[in-house]
């Protein structure tokens, strides 16, 4: 397995909404790319993009009333966009997994656990047979650590907990050995110990089938335990790309340095034990207003008149090897 | 039906009501379909008004000439049995529809709101007792239920009215009770009962208020669904006596179709096609409107 | 259960033998003599204090022992089976096409949601709902039996397959009225469906729209389907009432209509008793039946 190997390549990334008050751009103009046995985590506020750029991957933009406008996604060096239905349906579970916020719903209640598993197999390993993908399913189970497999195998959703319900979710995306795995929110829904354990679940599986992670994160604390990468989302654009050091270590743009700052945190020199907690001060802009310039000024402190407008929107541009920052004013 | 009231409603909250209120107007008259059934549905009500003032269609009863003469220029939907306009009553059973639909549907939403307010705020036996009342009573045919309140009542407008009426709240009940079961327990309750209001002053003042959009929309399909009734209690010889009624009218062609008259039939049919229809759009536009759940669905 | 069909008792006794007006009354005329009234009272065990009378209508509902009819003279059980059969030759294969017709025209708008068929369907189904059901019939009657002659007029002959050529547009009649409401109502719960979380997960997994809807969506909407359609089937007796009476089938309808024009209480009260009973009856059905359907009842 070759190392740093791309496996997706998504490329300047348009996506608009029609809605009730007009046209939104819900993610405008995003790149990144996924390496294999790699994770890249994308980071960002409800409404910043992060989870329509994934359903773009996945070819599942709700159309109407959503529709990719523009942009490549490379997938081993074909455009996903070009795809017909049915080839993207060839593709969807079986090469690009993704799992959901919401563990608790996600799963169809009627069906028992294994079936579910085994509709992956069926469809896109069919030359399986029934105890082929019977003997697969229970293998999947027990490697997403889920205690007497054979048992829960006939057992239905609700008679699973939050954390087991995502292990199924888990077992299923990655039933046909996907070369990707979407993770939209995985864990936010689960308590503190559960999240750990997922995530960690998530690492070793990495770790042993060799897939690429995008996982998409409102929560940095998330990304610090899971990634390789991170991009930070802000009102559909990229703001900032770096490894997950830099980007921790010497953050380039004020929303990913006040992000980080309002994680809470035990450690006596930040947060909880200097008293209050930092917050990034003002709202998210809505996507139908947004300022000329810089999306981010009006909840800036160091935005000056560049942002406002007179020089454009700011680029990505890079500032270190492998940091990219879209800000006329990158901290230091 | 159980699982469409258990159904978490996402906006309800306290401070929908006005802007809700505002934007489902606004979405309303924006919908020329529902524009359009909102005035013939006023056209139907100002026929009714100006019939039951006696100022058109007083005469509806004078005879015009031969028996049963096929629609032409002078009485455009034809003359019945007894040479009577078959226009001047349709427009005569406009009144009865009309008030038929409105006072049926004023009767089920005070009896549906009243005792599914109380059955959801209060709970308990009081909830247990009114539960096993409607269930009850839906247990009973509808059809037997008209039949018996008419019995009892005798015929003519008023049993109508109030057959229909007090044959028709359960559904209402039912959803009125589930939807007050979700909101007894919201903060804004708390807060209004943390400033003294009375149980009283909560339940009306403050609940209500947020279920309303239920009572609108149901206040529409009763209105209907009354109409349609009072055909077939016509049907049944227990409708309304002496005067035209679409009911009537369409029960008449029972004998007149053999005969080859089918105006008035016709008539009543089409005048309560437009009408009923209109209902129907107007009351899927306010359920869109004011019930934010449904939205993207139509 | 039983509480409800105390209730349901209750209820028909009051409405029937305590403030339906005297019925001697009605059955003897204006001029009936007190004597006469007080006679026939007795004759009918209305003397009888209000809890016996109570009682015996609750008795009536385990046993069908109903009585006789005040104006044939028959005991009603006996009437019942009589009507019974001709009534469910016709509600029966109608009930179960204008499911079926009205589960596939909602499972084909569901398919094509928002789209230009979808649209026209649903607004057909809201203008076949604004035509009265006495208008369907007799158009019905009228052009396609009389007039071009593709159905019996009317009639009814016992046996299978005799009765087959009279029950035809009955049924036919049946499906089209239904046609609207159901349909509409079918399309709200799979749509209803169509917005969960579970049915982006299938998508996800690669499946097709159309696995989607036919496997995932239908078995989670046939949980509400099935209550809305089992919870018709005791109404059936007497929804047939009105195509019944026109189209002279001597079913269980006719008899209800017959009872309601004759004022024949006890007529009409078995009936409304028998149907509340099946009503319990298939409510208990239904939760069985979502034992099947549901896992998280099968479990609880």
């Amino acid at each position: 397995m070759s190392e740093n190997q791309k496996i997706l390549e998504v490329k300047d990334l348009v996506v608009e909404f029609n809605t009730d008050r007009g046209l939104i751009t819900a993610v405008n103009g995003v790149n990144f790319e996924v390496y294999r046995g790699k994770s890249i985590g994308i980071v960002g506020e409800s409404g910043s993009g992060k989870s329509v750029s994934a359903l773009a991957i996945m070819g599942l933009i709700p159309n109407p009333p959503g529709r990719v406008k523009s942009g490549i996604i490379k997938y081993h060096g074909e455009n996903l966009l070009d795809k017909s239905v049915g080839e993207m349906r060839k593709i969807r579970g079986n090469k690009i997994a993704m799992i959901f916020q919401e563990p608790m719903t996600s799963l169809n209640p009627v069906f028992n656990v294994g079936n579910q598993i085994e509709e992956v197999l069926k469809l896109h390993q069919p030359e399986l047979s029934k105890e082929d993908r019977h003997v697969k399913g229970v293998e999947m189970l027990s490697l997403v650590g889920i205690p007497s497999p054979e048992k829960r195998y006939k057992e239905y959703p609700h008679q699973l907990s939050g954390g087991m319900r995502q292990r199924v979710m888990i077992a299923m995306a990655l039933a046909c050995k996907p070369d990707i795995l979407i993770a939209d929110e995985p864990t936010t829904a689960l308590d503190v110990t559960i999240q750990a354990q997922i995530l960690e679940l998530m690492n070793k599986l990495q770790k042993d089938l060799g897939m690429g992670i995008i996982m998409i994160t409102h929560d940095l604390g998330v990304v610090a335990e899971t990634c390789d990468d991170v991009a930070v989302m802000y009102c559909g654009k990229i703001v900032e790309k770096s490894d997950v050091k830099s980007i921790f270590n010497n953050p380039k743009h004020p929303y990913t340095k006040g992000l980080i700052e309002s994680i809470p945190s035990f450690d006596s020199t930040s947060g909880a034990a200097k008293g209050r907690l930092p917050t990034i001060e003002g709202m998210v802009p809505s996507l139908f207003e947004l300022p000329e310039g810089c999306s981010f000024q009006d909840r800036c402190e160091f935005s000056t008149e560049d942002c406002r407008g007179s020089k454009g929107s700011p680029s990505l541009t890079k500032v270190n090897e492998g940091h990219k920052v879209s800000c006329f004013n990158p901290l230091q | 039906m159980e699982q469409v009231e258990k159904m978490p409603n996402v906006e309800s909250e306290t401070q929908k009501s006005k802007s809700l209120w505002v934007h489902a107007f606004n979405q309303l008259i924006a919908d020329p379909f529902a524009k359009f059934s909102f005035i013939i549905v006023g056209l139907y009500a100002l026929v009714a008004i100006l019939s039951g003032l006696e100022v058109i269609a007083g005469n509806w009863d004078m005879q015009f000439g031969d028996g049963y003469s096929a629609p032409s220029l002078k009485h455009i939907f034809g003359t019945d049995l007894f040479g009577r306009s078959v226009f001047l009553k349709t427009i005569k059973g406009t009144e009865v529809a009309m008030s038929v639909g409105l006072v049926t549907a004023v009767i089920s939403m005070i009896i549906g709101v009243a005792l599914g307010a109380t059955a959801g705020y209060f709970g308990g036996k009081i909830d247990e007792v009114i539960v096993w009342f409607y269930t009850t009573v839906t247990s009973i045919p509808y059809i037997m239920l008209l039949v018996a309140i008419t019995f009892i009542l005798g015929k003519g407008l008023i049993a109508v009215y109030l057959a229909l009426g007090l044959s028709s709240w359960v559904n209402l009940c039912r959803l009125i009770r589930g939807e007050v079961i979700r909101h007894k327990d919201r903060e804004y309750v708390h807060a209004a009962a943390s400033i003294g209001a009375s149980e009283f002053t909560k339940l009306f003042k403050h609940i209500v208020p947020n279920v309303l959009h239920i009572v609108i929309i149901n206040f529409s399909l009763q209105f209907q669904v009354a109409i349609k009734s009072e055909v077939i209690l016509s049907y049944l010889g227990l409708g309304v006596q002496g005067r035209p009624s679409w009911g009537t009218m369409i029960n008449d062609a029972k004998q007149e179709l053999a005969q080859g008259v089918w105006w008035q039939l016709a008539a009543a049919t089409l005048a309560m096609f437009v009408v009923v229809l209109s209902l129907n759009i107007l009351g899927d536009a306010l359920r869109d409107a004011l019930d934010p759940k449904l939205k993207g669905k139509k | 259960m039983v509480p409800i069909l105390l209730g349901t008792c209750f209820i028909i006794f009051v409405l029937f033998n305590m403030v339906a007006g005297d019925p001697t009354q009605l059955l003897l005329g204006k001029h009936a003599t007190a004597k006469q009234m007080l006679e026939l009272k007795r004759e009918l065990g209305l003397d009888r204090p209000f809890f016996a009378q109570y009682l015996d209508i609750v008795k009536s509902a385990f046993t069908f022992d109903f009585g006789r009819s005040w104006s044939t003279k028959q005991e009603i059980i006996e009437m019942i089976k009589i009507g019974a059969m001709p009534s469910l030759t016709v509600s029966i294969p109608a009930f179960i096409l204008s499911t079926i017709v009205s589960i596939a025209v909602s499972l084909i708008v569901s398919f094509f949601r928002g789209g230009k068929l979808d649209r026209i369907m649903v607004f057909a189904c809201v203008a076949m709902m604004s035509i009265s059901s006495l208008a369907y019939i007799l158009f019905a009657q009228k052009f396609l039996a009389y007039e071009l002659g593709l159905f019996e007029i009317s009639g009814y002959e016992p046996g299978f397959p005799y009765f087959i050529p009279y029950i035809l547009l009955p049924v036919l009649i049946w499906v089209v009225l239904n046609l609207g409401p159901d349909v509409r109502f079918y399309r709200t719960i799979i749509l209803d469906e169509i917005y969960q979380d579970y049915v982006r997960t299938a998508r996800a997994k690669g499946l097709s729209e159309k696995m989607i809807l036919f496997k995932h969506v239908l078995k989670n909407a046939m949980i509400p389907i099935i209550t809305y359609v089992v919870i018709q089937i005791p109404f059936l007796i007497l929804g047939a009432l009105l195509i019944e009476s026109f189209f002279g089938i001597p079913g269980l309808g006719g008899i209800t209509l017959n009872a309601i024009n004759s004022s024949d209480f006890p007529v009409i009260r078995a009936m409304t008793v028998l149907s509340a009973v099946a009503y319990i009856i298939f409510s208990v059905i239904t939760d069985v039946l979502y034992t099947l359907v549901d896992p998280r009842v099968r479990l609880k």
